[in-house]
């Protein structure tokens, strides 16, 4: 492949949406092997672009061959890939978490939709194309439209699911589409203020014309905050999610909870460092009495005070799942704008290990109603003792959640905690500190119940919930679901153990971009 | 809360007016839109670059044809949702409320069938030449394609969903949809096999009886034929699966 892994990425997944549009669905036990091997085949061209940047930094590719005018150093004509080791980790992310979801789907997808396989299939490969789409790209438009197919397949997706969730995908079309489009303004205003489309040409021309200080691009740059938050559910945005994420069929939400927050955090990073820079982004502007920093910041303490609280209060563990995301949120963006390297390296970090701790965590809960037919953590009870191998894997997601070492949950904390300290926002700290606290209350009461069960009063039955599906129960734990489960657990210790690795691969990236502030 | 909401948009809507003027004049020559290096660039050098005298579809199907290419996907992947979320597949999995009762009259009526079946050529005939001539005046892929798919609603307006479902069924629409997507992205496919980066056509001139610069012209007619394919199909089968609540029996 070579020169062509990046590319290759993104077509991997539609091409085998294509096959089982053409062949999946006359025979619906091809869709399977056809998904999977389309996203093994992403995944390595991930894992050779990733090599490449690794050795020789930046990887560029140019779509259509359209090279950059004046020799390769003038602006851009057509629309260019760029990946560095940031993009390239969260890209791994995307391609790893996708293959292990669709080995995960094999008996879910038959259970959660049997008469629709092909197309859920068709809109799996979509939504993981549409994401590595909008992660590879340098062209802000191109982002959009990628963004498009991402939010249009996990409208379906979810949609598919129960009844119930018609309305909660139909509330998050709502919502999409306002994000979506308050992206799409402020594209517009800067392409109107700059005339290109390139992210690294938008910054070279605000910087050569000196229109940071302009109101339009000043108004861009919160529309696009703002799209970019509804769409990563910040609070006060998240209203669409928990509901969105808690009655989607299960493989919808192990594929969603995961990915589809993080690459938007990305986005919101990228949008931060390379289309605003990070002197835009956090310099003080004159005569305006809030500094977007710390406005930023505060936010975020309240976003992950509100999520934790609210998980908390749940008694329906995918519910309180969905809140503790909502929590997770408000630590990455809070980390993101901290204005100090620190923050951003544990931003992005960050980024990684809650991929896979949410993707652990959902995994879990999807063997547990696959096998109980209920989410209910009344329902928990005496659980070690009848899946011990399940509980077990559920466990380091949660001492993850809660950030107990060697979890990567337990590093990503710590840098954010000690970025936190370094730009003296202690508040951030504190909101920090709190979650964990939290964290810790939610899941120590789950391990209590499943440990050591109580009598179960015959005269008080487990609530069921009505609409709650599989209504069929497994006997056994399939091994298509129990292996991505410890696949996935087993990458938290891994990613914990190389934590320092990480940490260099994204500060190496940060550095490449030349125009970080002194840290502190 | 309705109060909540009317700030929300009156504040939003300021902020936009805030930076509406700012702006630069309406048609200004000296915008960077319009004279910005980018378009005084593909203005200059569309014709040597690729042979298309319509400077819009040049950047929409070349220098930006992957942003045309996601587009398509885009309309294909709304198709797949409508499907997938509404279709009944007859065992009333779906739950929906039954579909209204068939109101279809015992014979069409003979003066919209009649005009239908005049219209109906014509307009087809009109869409292609909207796609074919997309290099020299308004048009392409996306509004031959909407035209052709009209001519198809026409046709189910006219007779009911169901006689237009036996010139076009539902699994030639699937098939037809994705066969747009494949001719688009399969173009940049068999750039990519020749040896070069992903939809850069001038490496067609290989297999093409043209020089690299004509190929990328010609390439841009394959990709907006299969804009064209997508879209015809899928046009018709979101207003089939939404006209009769995903049975596709009766209906309008």
């Amino acid at each position: 492949m070579g020169e062509q892994a990046p590319i290759v990425i993104v077509l991997a997944p539609l091409f085998g949406a294509l096959l089982i549009a053409f062949v999946g669905i006359r025979f619906k036990a091809l869709c399977l092997p056809v998904t999977l091997g389309a996203l093994s085949l992403s995944l390595a061209a991930t894992v050779e672009t990733f090599r490449t940047v690794l050795a020789r930094g930046e990887f560029v590719y140019l779509l259509g061959g359209w090279k950059r005018l004046q020799e390769g150093d003038g602006i851009s004509i057509g629309i260019e890939y760029r990946v560095d080791t940031i993009s390239g980790l969260v890209l791994l992310v995307i391609a790893a978490v996708s293959l292990l979801v669709a080995i995960y789907s094999r008996t879910r997808v038959v259970a959660d939709t049997p008469d629709r396989v092909p197309y859920y299939y068709m809109l799996y490969l979509l939504l993981v194309a549409g994401l590595a789409g909008m992660t590879i790209t340098n062209d802000a438009f191109n982002l959009y439209v990628l963004l498009e197919i991402s939010s249009l397949t996990s409208y379906a997706l979810i949609a598919v699911g129960s009844r119930r969730a018609v309305l909660s995908a139909f509330n998050y079309v709502i919502m999409g589409t306002i994000g979506a489009s308050f992206y799409l303004l402020g594209i517009g205003y800067l392409y109107i203020k700059t005339g290109v489309l390139n992210m690294q040409d938008i910054h070279a021309v605000i910087i050569a014309n000196d229109l940071a200080e302009s109101p339009s691009i000043r108004v861009a740059s919160v529309l696009i905050l703002m799209g970019v938050w509804i769409k990563m559910a910040f609070f006060p945005l998240h209203a669409w999610l928990p509901n969105a994420y808690s009655y989607s069929p299960t493989t919808t939400g192990a594929l969603m909870a995961p990915l589809v927050t993080k690459v938007m955090i990305y986005i919101m990073i990228r949008m931060m460092v390379t289309v605003f820079g990070l002197d835009y982004s956090f310099r003080a502007t004159p005569g305006m009495p809030l500094h977007w920093s710390n406005l930023v910041v505060t936010l975020s303490s309240i976003a992950i005070v509100a999520g934790s609280v609210m998980a908390l209060s749940r008694r329906d563990l995918k519910k309180m799942l969905t809140y503790i995301i909502i929590a997770e949120v408000g630590y990455m963006v809070g980390g993101a704008w901290l204005a100090n390297e620190k923050g951003m390296t544990g931003a992005v970090y960050h980024i990684v290990s809650d991929a896979f701790m949410t993707l652990c965590l959902f995994l879990a809960v999807g063997v547990i109603i696959a096998r109980t037919g209920q989410s209910r953590i009344e329902g928990m009870n005496g659980l070690f003792k009848k899946m011990p191998l399940t509980m077990a894997a559920f466990t380091i997601g949660a001492l993850s959640m809660i950030g107990l070492p060697p979890t990567c949950g337990f590093f990503s904390k710590w840098y954010l905690v000690g970025a936190g300290i370094e730009a003296g926002q202690w508040h951030y700290v504190g909101a920090l500190l709190f979650s964990s606290l939290m964290n810790a209350v939610i899941f120590f009461r789950i391990f209590e119940m499943a440990y050591f069960p109580k009598e179960v009063n015959e005269a008080e039955p487990a609530c069921f919930d009505p609409d709650a599906h599989p209504l069929e129960t497994l006997e056994k734990t399939p091994s298509s679901m129990a292996i991505p489960l410890w696949i996935s657990a087993v990458t938290l210790i891994v990613l914990g153990v190389f934590n320092y690795t990480i940490v260099q691969w994204i500060a190496s990236a940060l550095q490449s971009l030349n125009f970080f502030p002194a840290a502190g | 809360m309705k109060g909540l909401a009317l700030f929300a948009v009156a504040f939003t809507g300021a902020l936009l007016l805030y930076a509406t003027g700012d702006f630069p004049d309406w048609g200004s020559l000296d915008s960077p839109a319009n004279g910005g290096e980018l378009s005084t660039h593909y203005i200059k050098e569309v014709r040597k670059e690729t042979e298309v005298p319509n400077i819009v579809t040049a950047v929409l199907a070349d220098y930006r044809g992957f942003d045309t290419m996601f587009e398509t996907v885009v309309v294909f992947v709304a198709g797949i949702a409508i499907i997938a979320v509404l279709r009944d597949f007859g065992n009333g999995s779906r739950g929906y409320p039954p579909a209204l009762a068939n109101n279809l009259p015992e014979e069409p009526d003979l003066i919209v069938t009649q005009t239908c079946n005049l219209v109906i050529p014509v307009l087809q005939i009109f869409a292609l030449y909207v796609l074919a001539h997309g290099h020299h005046s308004p048009g392409g892929g996306f509004q031959g394609g909407v035209m052709l798919g009209a001519s198809y609603i026409l046709i189910a307006l006219a007779n009911g969903v169901e006689a237009a479902m036996k010139i076009l069924s539902e699994r030639k629409i699937l098939l037809m949809a994705a066969t747009g997507i494949l001719i688009y992205s399969g173009t940049g496919l068999v750039c990519l096999l020749l040896g070069e980066n992903f939809l850069d056509y001038h490496v067609l001139s290989r297999i093409l009886p043209t020089d690299p610069i004509m190929a990328r012209s010609h390439a841009m007619l394959f990709v907006e034929t299969g804009v064209a394919f997508t879209v015809t199909a899928v046009m018709f089968s979101i207003y089939a699966n939404l006209a009769t609540r995903g049975t596709l029996k009766g209906g309008l």
